[in-house]
């Protein structure tokens, strides 16, 4: 085995699956253009060739040199510590990967099941609406849970939960959570502070966007979340 | 002579109208306290204010970045040198004796050196730079058709890959994933849509301003998260002390020879203020009678490293306007504000925008004397304004990112591209690959493609067409040169270890971040 760790057989497994899954899609536009004799795909193929080279490349060079740089000067130019950041908190386990992925399917299961619990993907339809009520209620809950004890994890879905949930309860319903959330997740405890600085924000992003520039922000499309985000634009406006 | 007139016509453009002074201090400040608060970026402040610029004109767009480019790369000395926590990268050096100089009593003198050597070396590349774009850019106009501009594409993706990551094959991939991320969308010759997977948002390719957003700002918020288990650090009494005519003239060739390095480490594509500091540490070290006293505190370090850095930022203008090709990160980005307002960067500027170009000079030797300015009267408020918690700063961040996305088409899915991208680069840095060289595969990639096709198309599809093109032919092999150079280190030159467990001389720089 040389140097390699499991980690880097990982790696290099994601790389060339990817090459392959790349490769095969891309017959879905090999088309001939006339006056262009290597087509739509020869660009994005060649690309995929000198991923699978530099994929193999990089293999051999954990075999032969194991983690090392290629070199000092570069290494320590690159350095931004988050290497070293995971490597102090122990989040380069495979447990801690895999449950790390678990949470960040969060959003996507927002994304999706609803849709499929209501058999509908239409966006006035109330049966949806209501679908996606319960099945956010239900991973608000389960992030609720996970919260206290997996704050990197937590806080690298949190945002993307939240993303996932504007097109729906809109920004001004969900902003301040948020800005809750993620001092939090920072490792906030003190209620006071972080009602004042919430409050400030918010502020500060209504006056600034809402107010002056006028940039209309997601108010959300169920009830009664788009009253209020609907709301909040006509009294600031 | 039509230089310096010029000059004078972009200074009095630039402060005849209110709203470019009010922009031109934004910029100034905004660069030096985002260059200073640990745990963000210059880069992630570009991000933020990246879709914003739409409602500026292209001017004021471009003024703000590089006008932010020459005080975010001063700013993050001030903390480097203050608590050993660099506030950007390349910073880092600047830490290895500023901060043994902190603790020796000496740090007025070390941010004194530190404001002083930065605007130097930031007004000497900016002088540089006025002579010589417009020239370069008058020869490029002549010199420079599709071959060549794809030839200087491979050469710069070449340099970046080489440079950029932990290896020399993380640095390609990085690069590569930024290509591919390009590819995605229509086809620039026949119009076919490529891994569109059926969604019509994908048609017309991944939006730069949610990908740059996420990889550089939000990422950032998800190291730090992690980063959050070190503690912080609490602010020390300063007081700037410059240090006196005979100390610099002491050091005259350090301050000469980090110039010239850092001059070069600019214009080269893909290398950057980061590597002109590290360059310009480790000359001085290599350089010194006294190597020894190096990571103890002398005054040398500080000096190399910040004239460096600084350096590079008037050098990392030229190929952007003379060739329309950006060479890191935050110049990137100024393609992509050129882009938002349906222009290309590139030699034709000068033509169709000289105001443009003038302003953006003149801004920058402005933005450069400030530092001397508010480096010498506002190092106190700036420090007094790093006591802001990160846990207060985080939210704001990742809100201000989420307008900006959202700002640019009022799609919600662009929100979700950006948060996605985030953990995709908080994953890849960890990894030890490059973010910024994802975003310059990104950015070139489609520029390459383009050129490309049109060079095949021109040369009839006969490769030995580049032979007949000496600029061409030159880069291409130089690109080829540099890429044989690298994958021999890769495989036979002796290394370091990994950074994790330390390293050997020159002293391993101390973790950005952590506050």
């Amino acid at each position: 085995m040389g140097r390699l760790r499991p980690g880097h057989l990982v790696e290099a497994g994601f790389w060339l699956g990817l090459c392959l899954f790349l490769y095969v899609y891309s017959f879905e536009f090999d088309k001939n253009i006339e006056i262009y004799k290597f087509g739509a795909s020869g660009w994005p193929r060649a690309i995929i060739l000198l991923i699978a080279i530099a994929a193999i490349g990089q293999l051999i060079h954990h075999y032969v040199k194991g983690d090392e740089s290629s070199s000092q000067i570069i290494s320590a130019a690159v350095d931004d510590g988050s290497e070293e950041a995971a490597h102090e908190a122990h989040h380069e386990t495979v447990k801690w990967y895999l449950s790390t992925f678990a949470l960040l399917a969060i959003p996507f299961i927002y994304m999706r099941v609803p849709e499929w619990i209501a058999g509908t993907a239409e966006p006035g339809d109330a049966g949806l609406h209501t679908a996606r009520l319960i099945v956010a209620a239900i991973l608000i809950a389960i992030v609720v849970y996970f919260i206290r004890h997996h704050r990197v994890r937590v806080a690298l879905m949190f945002p993307l939960f939240f993303a996932a949930l504007l097109e729906d309860f809109g920004f001004y319903t969900l902003a301040p959570f948020f800005i809750v959330g993620v001092m939090y997740l920072f490792g906030e405890r003190r209620t006071k502070p972080m009602l004042l600085i919430m409050a400030l924000i918010f502020g500060f992003m209504l006056t600034m966007f809402v107010k002056i520039l006028y940039v209309g922000l997601p108010v959300g499309n169920i009830e009664p979340f788009y009253s209020i985000g609907s709301w909040v634009v006509t009294v600031l406006q | 002579m039509d230089a310096f007139n010029n000059f004078l016509q972009g200074s009095v453009t630039l402060f005849s109208d209110p709203i470019n002074i009010l922009i031109f201090l934004g910029g100034v400040i905004g660069g030096m306290l985002f260059g200073a608060i640990p745990g963000v970026s210059m880069l992630t402040l570009a991000a933020i204010l990246l879709p914003f610029t739409a409602h500026l004109s292209a001017e004021q767009g471009i003024m703000l970045f590089s006008v932010m480019y020459c005080t975010g790369v001063y700013g993050g000395a001030i903390t480097a040198i203050l608590f050993n926590i660099p506030g950007a990268p390349e910073n880092a050096p600047t830490a290895f004796d500023g901060y043994p100089m902190t603790k020796n009593g000496q740090a007025g003198k070390a941010v004194g050196a530190a404001v002083m050597c930065s605007a130097l070396g930031g007004v000497v590349s900016t002088i540089i730079m006025m002579a010589a774009t417009a020239p370069i850019a008058d020869w490029a106009i002549s010199a420079f058709g599709p071959p060549e501009i794809f030839a200087l594409v491979f050469f710069g993706l070449a340099v970046a890959a080489s440079v950029g990551a932990k290896t020399f094959w993380k640095g390609w991939l990085s690069i590569l994933i930024g290509l591919m991320i390009a590819v995605v969308g229509l086809d620039p010759v026949g119009g076919i849509e490529r891994y569109d997977f059926d969604m019509p948002y994908l048609l017309a390719g991944i939006h730069f301003i949610p990908t740059i957003l996420g990889f550089f700002a939000v990422s950032e918020i998800f190291v730090q998260a992690e980063k959050k288990v070190r503690g912080s650090y609490t602010a020390p009494k300063l007081s700037v002390d410059f240090p006196s005519l005979s100390e610099l003239l002491a050091h005259k060739f350090a301050v000469i020879r980090s110039i010239v390095i850092g001059f070069f480490c600019g214009i080269l594509p893909g290398i950057g203020a980061t590597l002109a500091a590290f360059m310009g540490y480790n000359e001085a070290v290599r350089w010194s009678k006294t190597p020894e006293e190096f990571g103890k505190g002398k005054l040398e370090g500080v000096i190399s490293s910040e004239t460096a850095n600084n350096a590079a930022t008037g050098a990392a203008m030229i190929p952007l306007l003379a060739l329309g090709l950006p060479g890191g990160a935050l110049t990137a980005m100024m393609v992509g504000v050129f882009q938002m307002h349906d222009m290309q960067p590139g030699p034709l500027v000068f033509l169709t925008s000289a105001d443009l170009v003038w302003v953006v000079f003149a801004a920058m030797f402005y933005a450069n004397c400030s530092i001397l300015l508010i480096g010498f009267l506002e190092t106190k408020t700036i420090i007094n304004l790093l006591r802001i918690p990160f846990q207060f700063l985080a939210p704001l961040i990742l809100l201000l990112a989420t307008v900006g996305a959202y700002a640019v088409r009022g799609l919600t899915i662009d929100i979700v591209v950006m948060f996605l991208a985030g953990v995709v680069g908080f994953f890849l840095r960890r990894s030890g690959y490059s973010i910024a060289g994802i975003v310059l595969g990104l950015i070139l990639g489609k520029i390459g493609e383009q050129t490309f096709a049109q060079a095949m198309q021109m040369l009839h599809f006969e490769w030995s067409g580049f032979f007949d093109r000496p600029i061409a032919f030159g880069l291409l092999i130089a690109g080829f040169l540099t890429l044989c150079g690298s994958i021999y280190g890769a495989f036979f030159k002796k290394t370091s270890a990994p950074s994790s467990t330390g390293s050997d001389s020159p002293p391993a720089p101390p973790p950005p971040g952590g506050g």
